[in-house]
């Protein structure tokens, strides 16, 4: 029996000891590149390094390392994720636990506000003007938590309404200019056009779904935010008659009249609109090029997102990526800020566009790319970003948001619950979550 | 000597397995234990207070989790029959086979060895509307079934693809059973005009019946472990109908960052799957028993 004791404490010492190890910063000359004199900064990425997207931080990282040589030493790590988020997100936890943090890392733009407010990132060195200015408003509005600079986006991102224009042109349709969208009314008159042509291409005028996940909120927050909802009120803290008000719940309605009208198919369609069964499709901004490489049939065209009823130009259309930040742990943040913004700079952002066909974050990468001016279609998603471009609802529990969002829209539209009911319950469910920040306070 | 050496060996073949165990099982276990009394928020740590029951009453309040419960309880209500008794039905059938008998072994087992994550997405292909199964249907003037797409038809439909996966490692383990009966037990009764149904009930089934109590617990314990499926079939929907114990306490952890809230759930979780698992033993171990003093008396 004693010993029995001591060798399962022997064991437990061991696995003690084992887990503890614990990551110190690596001695010039131990990684090459790195020199006497140089101050060491690690940055975490969210990528595999064997991918486009792992390429330019790659070269990024090693850019900077040759601008800023004899004074930083970026080391970078690649730390896959996984499509529901795991992966990295379970890393930055686990070293949220043990201390282990690096000086940079990469941030998902809706997790800027809980990053910051756990204090696991922390505010970035003071920015010149011009430092400022070159990045477009809606990476500085979504790296901005409780007035403070947070993290700048290493990429951009928007959702289209994509049509086919031949359909359009055979229903005799014509899309509005930029600043002049089709209101939500409108729109049902459109697509009340288009039934009979799609239902003889045994298709729908919409392809439409609703993903578990975050695409859901980003993709459809534009009807509620245009239709004058949000989700969260400015603190990020109160959501109470804010997510369940009036508006919400008349825009959850209005998706119902899409299904119920027969515009959309109940059950997801795997390349309806890629196979030209549908006139329109809402997507992230990646499907122009898509359909550029893969439905080269298909006659692209973007259409400027539709809009609430009452809609006076305020900002409304999805944006954000992911960022760079500071983590709040790190001893050099003039360091680190430099390496931020030069991850997320001009020349970051030209290389992802080139290798990963991402959008980048500052104005003069989009005027240097030839597509932007050139092709139409990016040309309205770049000025559909710049000009009415909203970020993501800011507050600590946005997970939460962003389930209960696709939650309410899948229950009442597939399953027909009451609009105000759901989102009712959708609060209290977020609430409970808030409560953590609420009575910190 | 001998016995001190022997025993020191033993120590180095046990000694890093007890040294991994420790650190990967036994201290992961204590510490959800502990931290199931807690808030722990895993953005910060810094902040966790001690809560006492909290946890768990909030656990059994939660809507999504008891909704969660019953997801799982009629996933496990299903599958285990069907893939319990889908198992034992094919080794029957193999066993008679004389043909081709290892291509059918393997064809059954193939599935088992692929990757869940596979076996789910090829699924999901095969039941999306346009897919193939769709296809089939229509052949036959049926209408197309919307499956993992609507909240009636998810789980149910869930279930079949899982079992299809699994069926093949119990057929297996089935097929060895009924190879190791005695074949003078068939004979004898042959001798007797015992019918088919006959030699069944009265010679395989009690032969087999150590096997069919593994093989239910292991199914069972299985099935309430379900996460990969409605993780990448359907994440969970329609209207949250495949929405798993553990995919919530994965969410919860995970996603929504409250560890101190999914280690409850975790404990909660381990607690009934151990408590079923008891069950199952004494119901079956019962029966035995009874049968075994029904037998003495019937030869006195």
């Amino acid at each position: 029996m004693k010993k029995c004791t001591i060798v399962f404490l022997a064991a437990a010492i061991a696995a003690v000891l084992l887990s503890g190890c614990k990551k110190s910063a690596p001695k010039p000359g131990s990684i090459s590149g790195y020199d006497d004199g140089e101050q060491y900064l690690s940055i975490w990425v969210h990528s595999i390094e064997n991918t486009e997207e792992g390429w330019c931080y790659r070269e990024a990282a090693d850019s900077f390392n040759e601008a800023y040589n004899g004074q930083y030493f970026a080391d970078i790590e690649f730390i896959p994720r996984n499509d529901s988020g795991g992966g990295y997100s379970d890393k930055i936890n686990a070293s949220v636990m043990s201390g282990n943090l690096p000086d940079v890392l990469t941030v998902d733009g809706p997790n800027i506000a809980a990053y910051a407010e756990n204090e696991i990132i922390g505010p970035l060195a003071e920015l010149s003007e011009d430092e400022r200015k070159i990045y477009l408003d809606s990476i500085i509005e979504q790296g901005t938590y409780d007035n403070k600079l947070y993290a700048l986006g290493a990429m951009e991102s928007s959702v289209g309404l994509y049509y086919n224009k031949d359909i359009l042109d055979e229903a005799g349709i014509e899309v509005p200019d930029a600043d002049h969208p089709w209101t939500q009314t409108e729109f049902l008159g459109v697509l009340e056009k288009l039934k009979p042509i799609m239902d003889e291409k045994n298709g729908y005028a919409l392809d439409m779904t609703f993903p578990v996940g975050e695409a859901t909120i980003y993709y459809y927050a534009p009807f509620f935010w245009s239709n004058g909802g949000d989700f969260a009120d400015e603190s990020g803290l109160q959501i109470d008659g804010v997510f369940n008000s009036e508006q919400n719940a008349e825009t959850v309605a209005y998706f119902n009249t899409l299904l119920g009208s027969g515009y959309m198919s109940e059950v997801p369609i795997e390349h309806l609109f890629e196979s030209g069964r549908a006139a329109f499709k809402f997507d992230g901004a990646w499907e122009v090029n898509t359909i550029y490489t893969s439905y080269p049939d298909i006659n692209l065209g973007v259409a400027p997102y539709v809009v609430g009823d009452n809609w006076s130009g305020e900002r409304y259309t999805p944006t954000g990526s992911w960022a760079f930040a500071a983590s709040a742990k790190t001893d050099n943040i003039e360091g680190a800020t430099e390496l931020v913004k030069w991850m997320s700079g001009v020349e970051s952002g030209k290389r992802m566009w080139e290798q990963a066909k991402l959008f980048p974050s500052t104005y003069e990468a989009y005027e240097s790319i030839d597509v932007f001016t050139t092709d139409e279609n990016y040309k309205a998603l770049y000025y559909q970003l710049s000009t009415y471009g909203h970020p993501r609802t800011k507050t600590p529990a946005y997970p939460q948001v962003s389930t209960s969002f696709q939650q309410v829209l899948e229950n009442c539209v597939l399953s027909g619950a009451k609009p105000q009911a759901q989102l009712d319950k959708s609060v209290e469910r977020i609430n409970a979550k808030l409560k953590r920040y609420t009575l910190e306070k | 000597m001998k016995k001190k050496t022997e025993s020191i060996l033993g120590m180095a073949f046990f000694g890093p397995a007890l040294v991994l165990l420790t650190l990967f099982l036994f201290v992961p276990m204590v510490l959800t234990l502990i931290f199931s009394f807690t808030d722990f928020f895993a953005l910060n740590p810094g902040l966790t207070h001690f809560v006492g029951l909290d946890n768990y009453f909030q656990v059994f309040k939660d809507e999504d989790f008891r909704q969660a419960f019953g997801n799982t309880v009629k996933f496990v209500l299903i599958i285990v029959p069907l893939q319990g008794l889908g198992a034992l039905g094919l080794a029957l059938l193999i066993n008679r086979v004389t043909r081709c008998k290892t291509y059918f072994k393997v064809a059954f087992f193939i599935p088992v060895v692929m990757s869940l994550a596979v076996v789910s997405t090829l699924w999901v292909q095969i039941y999306s509307p346009e897919g193939i199964l769709n296809s089939l249907l229509a052949g036959l003037g049926i209408d197309a079934k919307p499956f993992i797409h609507s909240s009636a038809q998810a789980l149910p439909s869930i279930a079949i693809m899982s079992a299809w996966q699994g069926v093949g490692y119990q057929m297996i383990i089935f097929l060895g059973g009924l190879q190791a009966i005695n074949p003078a037990l068939y004979e004898a009764a042959e001798m007797d005009h015992a019918s088919g149904w006959q030699k069944f009930r009265d010679i395989t089934l009690p032969e087999l019946k150590p096997l069919c109590v593994f093989v239910f617990i292991t199914i069972t314990i299985g099935a309430f472990r379900m996460l990969v499926q409605p993780m990448v079939m359907t994440g969970g929907g329609p209207s949250h109908s495949t929405y798993t114990m553990v995919y919530d306490i994965y969410e919860t952890g995970t996603v929504n960052w409250e560890i101190g809230l999914a280690s409850t759930m975790a404990i909660v979780f381990a607690f009934f799957v151990m408590i079923l698992t008891v069950i199952q033993t004494i119901l079956t171990r019962d029966k035995e028993g009874k049968k075994h003093v029904y037998k003495k008396a019937k030869k006195n």
